[in-house]
Order: C-alpha cells, then structure tokens, then sequence
C-alpha cells in the first residue's frame, strides 16, 4: 500500500475509533492500583501478542516506543486507529511488517493494556563519557 | 596415462581444459580415464563416462539399493570383526594422495569418519616424517559441518582446505553446506569415499557426484590411482581458478588401499588466471591518470596479494575508495586514508574492481558462467523472476579477473606518471584523507547516538554486546565470523576491518545452520596464526548441529562463542505475526513453531558438556561485560569459550 493511501486509512479509522473511545476513561483518571493492574495485563498481553518482536522487552528495538518517540502513541485514539488499519492483503513477500489487529484478536480492552504498559517504558541511556566502551571507540577514531 | 589423456591441462583456463576434455571424450579410449565433468559442455556424456566400461553391464544394472548382507550390515555397526585381511603394501596408494595434498599446502581435511575412505584416513593419520599434519585431521560431527568448516576456512583464507565424507550418505547430509559455499564462491575441495566394493551398496553409487554436480564447478571420479592424485591436484586448480567454488573427487576405496609401487607424485601447475589485456590495461591506467577525482570501488577480491596491489593502486593514483570490507572478506582495508566519499563525489573516471561501476568494472568471471551443471534447475537466483526487479548489467563491465588485473594497471600507470602528476596525486590524497577522516568521525558520532538506546536494558542490546567488545579486541588480530544480519550489523560503524577476514559476510545462500561450523573453519585458520575468532551465534543457527562445540574443543580453537540468545527463530517469528495480521487472526500463537520455550535451552550447561568452558545464561548488561573479557582472554590463551547472553531479539 503506498503511503498516501495508508494515511488516509489511519485518518479514516481515527474517526471511528475516537467516537468508540470517547467512552473509555483517560489513564489520568485511574487510580495507581487500577493502573498497575492494567499495566501488568498489558506487560502479559505485550509478550503474549509478541510486541517485543519488533519493539524489544523495553521498548528499544527495530521500532523503538521508550520515552514517547512514537507519534503513534500521542493518544489512545490514535494507537487504536492505528493497530486497527494495518490490514496488507496478499503480500508478494514474506514481510516484517508490524501485523494488523482487528478486535476479534485483540479487544479495545486488552488494546488499551498494551498501550498503558507501553507508556511506562523509559530509557536512560549513559552520555557517551559515561560509558567506557562507548568513550574508547569515539577515542580511538579521533586518534 | 599422461594428463593429456585424462583431459587435464594443465595452466588452462577451466573452460579450455573444459573443452579439451570434451574432445578426448569424443576419441575412442575410455579405459581407465578420468570421468572429469567440468564447465563447459562434460555433462551430457557424464553419466556412462564417470562410470567407466570396465565396471560391466550387470554390474550398473543392477539396483543401488540392494541391501547389505548381514556380514557387511554387521561390520557397519560395529559389531563384526575386520574385513579380510588385504594384502600388505609396501607403499600405499592412498599415502601418495596425502602426500599431492600436502604438497598443495591443504592445511586440515575435516571428516566424519566412514569405511569408504578408511585407506586414506589411515593414511592422513600415519603417513610421512610428520604424520597428520598438513593435513590435519579435523573431526566433524556432520557433513555439513565438515563443509561449513571448509567453507569458514575459505572465505577468511581465500584457499582451500577438504571436507572428507562418506559416500552418498555422507554427501547427502554435506549438500546444503556445499551448496552455500557454492553461491558464497569459496574454494574448497570435497572428497566423497565411494565403496566400488560395494561393502555397503547403500553407500555407493555410479555418479554419486551427481547429487551435488548442480552446485559443484567441477567433479571427477577417477578409475586408478594416477588419475586420482591428478584429479586432486585439478580439484584445487579448478577451486580457486575464477570463478573460485567448491569441487569434488569421489574417491574409489579400493584404489585408496593398492600398492602404488613407483608410481611418482605428478608435477603440479599452478591456473593462469584469465586478465584484462595490456592494451586495456593501457586504457584504463590513462583514465586513471587523467581524471582529476578518479573513485575506485573494491569488492571482493581473492586473497591478500590483491589487496595490496589495490592499496598500490589507489595510492599511486589518488583515488578515494569505496570498500566492501564490513559487508564480507577480501576487500579494500576500511579504515585507510583513502576510504570513503574523498574531497568530491563528483567523479571523473570511477573504476571497479569486482563490483559494478559508472565507468569500467572488472569483475569475473561470474558462477554464472558455469552453465551446464546445474540439471535440478535451481536456477542460483540468477534466473529471472518478474517479481524482482534486477540491475540490468552494465555494459562497462569487463568479465575478466581484477586480482590478476591490478598487477598490469599498475604496472602501465607507473610507466606513465609524471613528477608533476605525481605532486597534484599527492596534494589530492592529503585532501581526501582529512575530508575522509572527518567525515568518519562524524558519522561514527551519529551512528553511537542509534547505539546508545537500550543500553542498560535487560535482556541485552546488541548494539551494547558489539560496542563492549571493540575495545577488548581491537588490539589483537580478530575475525568476526558470524553473518551479523540478524544482530544488527553494528561491527560495521563501530569496529575497524582493516584486514582480509575482518569480517567473513552473511550466509551465501541465506542457509542457516552455517554459523558455527563456519566460525570454527575460520578458527582453524586462526589457530596456527595468531589470531582469534569473534562469533556471535543465533540460538536457532547454532541448533543444526552443535555439535561442532565439541569439535572446536577437541581441536582447541580460538573462538569466542557469544550466544544471541533471543529463544527464538526469530526472523521466522516476525513473519508469521505478519501472516497471522494479514489475516486478522492475531499474533497471541505466532510463538508456535518459531521460539525456544518450555523449556528453555541452557547454552552454557550445553557447551560444558562438550568440554567448553562457558557461562550464562546472562541478561544483565554489565555482567555481560565482564564475561566478555574472561572470554576474550580464554580464547587469546587458544581456548574456546562461549557465552550464553540473553538478548533483545533484535
Ligand atoms: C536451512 C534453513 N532452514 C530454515 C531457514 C529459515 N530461517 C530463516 S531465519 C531463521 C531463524 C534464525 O534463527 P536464529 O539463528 O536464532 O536468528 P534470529 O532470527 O532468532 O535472530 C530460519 C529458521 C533458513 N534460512 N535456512
Ligand atoms: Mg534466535
């Protein structure tokens, strides 16, 4: 699918989806222990589905997710819209592609778990001072 | 019978000798010749040539597959006394094709031992002043392995060592290994026992050569002992004449075991290799030296003469480089001066060599020469899909050799330089190498910055285990063995490949199972010169045959072992997700048939039971570090080591 096409698609599912999810209570409004148990369905559900295949156990990995970086996780609405309107019909080729989840494989629920366990990932990687063999390689190339 | 009659000539070009051997054929002796299929037109008549007359009618008619009579069955298993006592020899046959291989310098012939070469096995293990050494026998727990070894051993030394293997069996399980090696263009020299006994018919064949001759530039199955040890020396002539690949001598198990009486070791003659012409060579050196930002491009050449004489070429005539030496072995060193964009991309005369480029590129010949082997149809990617879209090839291109190139352009370049455009090639090359060398920094400083994330994450980062490693190596003479495709290739920004096997590249036929075995060829070539192999070893490649952790062990090789343990197949993993989305069926299965669990495999322990030192299973990244120098400095003392690292999967 060409990048235009696959845009309009996102858009057009947006729609729907933030109509669906108006419903859904916002993270801020749960409490920490409904939180945590959200996050920690969404931590099973994050391995179950496979979601480190591409995204690592912490968010780093082919598609990186740590720290926000994804434009995709602005909002609940947007990753729902998202994840629902990844449909590729026919592929020529195997592909590594990330999948498409329509609720019958994955619930709005279950979904929003994901997400919420996915905004808990952050990443403090060391400054290049700080980590020796990072300091040794940039050294022995200015020698 | 001379080497004429056996339609091996010597000092020419495969497709000559081919076509020689073509018309002997056509002559009316058949007795006691060499059944050689070559490039070139052999294979039509192979099958009652390689068979030879004197084997009889009955003999072929009768079915391969007769089954073993209980004596023989009985010896197979090892349960049975000896065979019948052979007569003594005073010199044996098989002594005499030790002695072809040690005269060609064959450092280590890999085997899994079978009764259809116990004559030579003998023979490597107690023949001469210095018995099994050159060759050294190397035990292989596989075929396959044997050839992978063979295989590692070729890409980082750019010659051949032997895979010894029994019969068909043997040849069977060795196929796909010898069919990577094939598409990697390695030389190497197969030697498959074959039974003319028939001790164990299962065993035997008339063509057994005919089960790899796809994937084999050359083959033979000589009928007495003096073609044999011409068939060796041709083997190894034909396996690293261009295009260098793997070829085979199936070997008669009786002739391995006769008297060889006076017979003398035949004089061995090395290929001349197929050149540019002078007057290209004129041509091409003119361009050179007339262009005013001249661009090489260097891919892989044949061996480290032909490194050197690029280097010479390069700096006699300014050129900035374009390197293949982090994607495989045998290429211009990455981290000269002249590596990289230089002051310009604007470039006036681009030459490659063994690549393709805008202007003239030397490259060949390809596999794709060899054309009349390939009777399965497998076709080597090269036959056109009209799903891929191919490069078309260029029409710079000329199909000869560059290695045997380079000697004749740098010869005509230096009978045309000038002091005055040697003064500007000098000034150019200052101006390249600080442009180059700025922009390496740069582009090192951008690539830590897409290393940086993860780093202290659990399991490991792979960018992380690749940067921690650097410094512990970077001082001694390393080769990184392992394809790096599935753990992100970070050696390439981060490390340095300066020389010929820095890295040995992906997997020629995208075959897994190659890794290890591969990495413990290379370290045979280490052992003996001072040098360690790096290899960083998938989870699912290493399953295949891990056995060659035992080997490694046996033969005490330098290799570090360092587990990319995701428990997965992992590639596979990502590609049934991606079906499983396709069709909306969610992915909470696609672990079914693509991971490691339940249970999970210890490699540590595993590796300990083959007698390697080890440890791990390790998830934590500083812990990493430190079993990172424990076994770099096991492997330095010539001691394998594997660490068992869990990864992020990719
Ligand atoms: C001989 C062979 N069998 C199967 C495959 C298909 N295949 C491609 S990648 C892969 C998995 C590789 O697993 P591993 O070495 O652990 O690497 P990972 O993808 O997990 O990093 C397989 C089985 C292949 N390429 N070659
Ligand atoms: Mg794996």
């Amino acid at each position: 699918m060409n990048k235009i096409k696959f845009m309009l698609r996102v858009g057009f599912c947006m729609v729907g989806a933030s109509i669906v999810l108006s419903a859904i209570a916002s993270d801020d409004l749960k409490s920490d222990e409904e939180a945590r148990v959200v996050q920690s369905s969404g931590k099973q559900l994050y391995y179950d589905h496979g979601c480190f295949a591409c995204h690592g156990y912490n968010g780093i990995g082919k598609h990186n997710l740590a720290n926000d970086v994804s434009a995709i996780m602005t909002s609940e609405a947007v990753y729902l819209a998202f994840i629902r309107a990844r449909s590729e019909l026919n592929p020529p080729l195997p592909s590594q592609k990330m999948p498409h989840y329509p609720a019958s494989s994955l619930s709005d629920q279950q979904a929003l778990d994901i997400y919420a366990y996915i905004k808990t990932f952050r990443d403090t990687p060391p400054k290049v001072d700080d980590a020796p063999a990072l300091k040794a390689i940039v050294e022995a190339a200015q020698q | 019978m001379t080497s004429k009659e056996s339609g091996i000539v010597s000092g020419k070009t495969p497709s000559e000798a081919g076509v020689e051997l073509e018309a002997e054929r056509g002559g009316i002796s058949r007795r006691g010749f060499i059944g050689a299929s070559v490039a070139g037109g052999a294979s039509t008549v192979l099958p009652a040539v390689a068979f030879g007359v004197e084997n009889s009618v009955t003999e072929t008619s009768r079915p391969a597959s007769t089954p073993p009579d209980a004596k023989k069955m009985a010896r197979e298993v090892g349960s049975s006394s000896p065979p019948e006592p052979l007569a003594t020899v005073r010199r044996a046959a098989s002594d005499l094709m030790v002695q072809v291989l040690r005269d060609l310098e064959i450092e280590y012939v890999a085997l899994n031992p079978g009764s259809s070469f116990e004559g030579l096995q003998e023979s490597l293990i107690n023949y001469g002043e210095r018995p099994n050494h050159m060759p050294e026998v190397i035990s292989a727990m596989h075929e396959g392995a044997a050839v992978d070894m063979a295989h590692g051993y070729g890409r980082s030394e750019g010659k051949p060592m032997c895979a010894l293997l029994q019969g068909t069996v043997g040849l069977q399980n060795a196929s796909m290994a010898i069919y990577q090696a094939y598409h990697g263009h390695t030389p190497m020299i197969i030697l498959a026992g074959n039974d003319e006994n028939n001790f164990l018919k299962v065993h035997t064949g008339e063509d057994i050569a005919g089960l790899v001759r796809p994937y084999t530039k050359w083959d033979a199955q000589p009928k007495t002992l003096e073609d044999t040890l011409v068939a060796l020396q041709e083997a190894y002539r034909q396996s690293i004449t261009p295009p260098c690949a793997p070829t085979l001598v199936v070997l008669n198990s009786e002739i391995q075991k006769e008297e060889a009486g006076d017979l003398q070791v035949p004089r061995y003659s090395a290929p001349v290799v197929r050149s540019i012409g002078k007057s290209q060579a004129t041509i091409i050196a003119k361009a050179l030296l007339q262009a005013k930002n001249p661009h090489i491009s260097v891919g892989r050449l044949r061996s480290q003469a032909g490194i050197d004489h690029a280097v010479t070429l390069a700096e006699l005539v300014g050129a900035s480089v374009d390197s293949m030496a982090t994607f495989g072995p045998m290429s211009f060193p990455q981290r000269h001066p002249l590596v990289g964009v230089g002051q310009d991309k604007n470039y006036d005369f681009h030459l490659g060599l063994e690549i393709a480029a805008a202007d003239v590129s030397i490259t060949g010949p390809h596999l794709k020469s060899i054309t009349d082997r390939d009777a399965a149809g497998i076709g080597f990617g090269w036959k056109e899909n009209p799903n891929l879209k191919r490069r078309p090839i260029p029409d710079t291109l000329i199909a000869e050799d560059a290695e045997a190139s380079l000697p004749l352009i740098i010869n005509a370049i230096e009978s045309q330089l000038t002091a005055s455009l040697n003064s500007v090639i000098v000034e150019r090359i200052e101006k390249h190498s600080e442009k180059n060398r700025s922009a390496r920094i740069n582009s090192l400083h951008k690539a830590i910055e897409k290393k940086r994330p993860g780093w202290h994450g659990t399991p490991v980062s792979l960018a992380r285990m690749y940067a921690e490693l650097w410094p512990m190596i970077k001082d001694l003479d390393w080769c990184l063995a392992s394809p790096s495709n599935f753990t992100g290739r970070h050696h390439r920004e981060l490390w340095d490949h300066d020389k010929p096997y820095s890295y040995l590249g992906q997997y020629p036929a995208a075959a897994l199972g190659y890794c290890l075995g591969a990495s413990a060829g290379a370290a045979l070539a280490a052992r003996s010169r001072d040098r360690i192999v790096i290899n960083i070893q998938g989870d699912g490649d290493f399953n295949f045959m891990p056995g060659t952790v035992w080997s490694a062990v046996h033969h005490q090789l330098p290799m570090l072992t360092i587990m990319h343990n995701n428990r997965a197949w992992h590639m596979e993993l990502m590609y049934v997700q991606y079906m499983a989305g396709v069709r909306g069926r969610g992915t909470d299965r696609a672990h079914i048939g693509t991971t490691f669990r339940d249970p999970y495999i210890n490699y540590a322990k595993l590796a300990e039971g083959y007698g390697m030192k080890s440890e791990g299973p390790i998830s934590d990244p500083d812990e990493m570090v430190a079993a990172l120098q424990r076994g770099v400095d096991a492997v330095k003392r010539g001691e394998p080591y594997l660490i068992d690292v869990l990864t992020q999967p990719r």
